[in-house]
This record gives structure tokens, C-alpha cells and sequence, in this order.
């Protein structure tokens, strides 16, 4: 028998309101143009020197339209736009915004990455309008040596507005419940 | 002209710190409200031992490996990693990538993360196909 949370803990309660959704579209989002600055400051702070990523003549040298991302940008990217106002985030600071459901900040649950599966179907450059749909996968609970946790996989396609796909990625975060960590 | 790669060859190593300077810059490109990355008493209220990097940081930093070790003529296609274990700020990381298969015009490396006391922080693999314009 596969594991599930304790009755009336506040991971069984995620679980429950949560698991009925896998397989629902959570979100279908216009999110605006993906600027040359915001893949430059991503390659320099991640430490990636090479040009195509801030140099438009080089990246076009190199086959590109324009400056081209490193390849997780799009998946790194919490909010996009303008975000969520400061009275709006949860108390861990984490925007509640449909990409992945996070559960009632009254659980208490607390969020962390534990990895993903990316598809890099075509590059992405500067000045894309992109879109995303992001669909439930699963939501797992498990046993794992710190405690009991759920595990939740989103599904998130990046497109640009005429619908060439970008990337595919199966992103899953873990949550905890911090009262049952040992 | 590109080089061939065989199973069994290894990239050079990605050697990398991380600080707390470079998580605030991460948080604050991709818009990462997220405290544990930039708060560190919050960060170890919840029970951290310090400023946790970003999994896609980690993700990033691999990548580079695999990218700058290729070189352009080679393109990732698709990557995937799980998290073994947090890593906390400031971190002297290693990524190392190593062939597992070599056929035609793709390879797959096996990826890992290793910290400063050779714990493995995260695994993950990639394939990579040569792109259109490289030379045979």
C-alpha cells in the first residue's frame, strides 16, 4: 500500500483538495515579451559569458533572431509582469498564483523545488510574447527521511503567441509540513 | 571543426561558489519572492541551516557545464534532475558531466552536483543533439 498523510494533518487536507485536480489545465497565460535585458542579467548572474546570450550580432552570427536564453530561463522565472503585490504574497513570500497549487497559507505547509524535466523544443530570444499552460500532473505523497511530504508535478508549456512550442517542462516541488519534520 | 565525443568522456569540471550575493541577483531577475533565498533568519526559522539555493540556480550552473564543456555546435534537447539534498550559501559546488551514449549526432551525460564535502547534491541527465550548422 502506498503511503498517505496521517488523517487530519494539514498535508492529508492538501492532498485531498488537491489530487481531485490532476489532469485540469490550471492556467492559460498571455504573459507579455521576453525583453533582451531580462536574458542578459540571467546569464550574467548565473555566469554564462557567452555572447549569444547579451551580444545581438553574435547571437545572429550564431543562427539566432536575437539574444537567446540560457536554457532554463523560462522555467526560473517565479513571477512574470509586474507580480504579486507585497500584501498578497504568503508568509514564506511565495506568490499563490496558479502555476502550482500551494494549498491554503493557513496549512503551513512549506514549498521547495526537487527537480524537473525540461524539453527545449525550440530556442527562445528576445523579444517572444510568450504564453503558458500549466496542467496538473500528479500529486504523490511519500515517506522521506525527513518526514512525511506530497510531492506535485505541474506540467508547463511555454509557447510564443502563434503557438510554436519552446519548452515542455514536468516541474515538481516538494511540500512539508514543518510540525511533522523529524 | 567540432569535436567528437566518446561514452565515457567527462567534461571539464564546472567549479562554482555560490553566495549570497549572487541568490539575491537570481531572486531578483526571475522575480523570486520566495524568503528562503534572500532572508536568512526566516530561512533558518523554517528550519534551514542558512540561504537555500534555487533549484533552478543549480539547474543553471549544471547546464553551463554541459554547455560550455560542448561547445556551440552542440544543442541541449532535454535535461532532468531531482534534488538529493539542499544546499545553503555561501557553497563551493562541483558539476561534473560524463558521456553515457554517443550515437550519430546525439549524446546523453549523466550530470552531477557535488558539494564541498563530496556530498551529492543533485543527479540529472542530458541529451544533446549537434546542431544544424556544426562541422562533421
Amino acid at each position: 500500500m502506498s503511503f498517505m498523510p496521517d488523517p487530519g494533518t494539514p498535508l492529508a487536507t492538501y492532498y485531498a483538495e488537491t489530487q481531485p485536480m490532476v489532469g485540469a489545465v490550471l492556467s492559460l497565460r498571455n504573459v507579455g515579451v521576453l525583453d533582451a535585458v531580462t536574458i542578459g542579467r540571467y546569464a550574467m548572474t548565473i555566469g554564462a559569458t557567452d555572447p549569444i546570450h547579451h551580444d545581438a550580432a553574435a547571437a545572429r552570427s550564431a543562427g539566432y533572431a536575437d539574444v537567446v536564453a540560457p536554457p532554463n530561463l523560462l522555467a526560473a522565472i517565479v513571477e512574470w509582469g509586474v507580480g504579486t503585490p507585497e500584501t498578497g504574497l504568503q508568509p514564506d513570500g511565495t506568490p499563490n498564483d496558479g502555476e502550482t497549487p500551494l494549498g491554503d497559507p493557513d496549512l503551513g505547509l512549506r514549498v521547495m523545488g526537487a527537480g524537473e524535466e525540461m524539453e527545449l523544443v525550440n530556442p527562445v530570444v528576445a523579444g517572444t510574447e510568450l504564453m503558458i499552460e500549466s496542467t496538473l500532473a500528479a500529486v504523490t505523497p511519500k515517506q522521506t527521511r525527513t518526514g512525511p511530504c506530497v510531492f506535485v508535478t505541474t506540467l508547463n508549456t511555454f509557447m510564443s503567441a502563434d503557438g510554436t512550442v519552446l519548452n515542455r517542462n514536468r516541474r515538481t516541488v516538494v511540500l512539508r509540513n514543518p510540525l511533522q519534520e523529524s | 571543426m567540432s569535436i567528437n565525443f566518446e561514452v565515457g568522456d567527462v567534461l571539464p569540471p564546472l567549479k562554482h561558489t555560490a553566495t549570497a550575493m549572487q541568490l539575491f541577483r537570481y531572486s531578483a531577475v526571475t522575480w523570486n519572492p520566495h524568503r528562503i533565498h534572500f532572508d536568512e533568519s526566516y530561512a533558518r526559522d523554517e528550519g534551514h541551516a542558512g540561504l537555500a539555493l534555487h533549484s533552478h540556480l543549480r539547474a543553471a550552473l549544471a547546464m553551463r557545464c554541459v554547455t560550455e564543456g560542448l561547445g556551440n555546435d552542440w544543442q541541449v534537447a532535454k535535461f532532468a534532475y531531482r534534488l538529493r539534498r539542499p544546499v545553503y550559501a555561501p557553497a563551493d559546488l562541483a558539476y561534473t558531466a560524463r558521456v553515457t551514449t554517443a550515437e550519430g549526432d546525439s549524446l546523453t551525460l549523466e550530470l552531477i552536483e557535488e558539494t564541498a564535502s563530496a556530498d551529492l547534491g543533485f543527479e540529472g541527465t542530458v541529451w544533446v543533439n549537434k546542431t544544424a550548422g556544426a562541422t562533421p
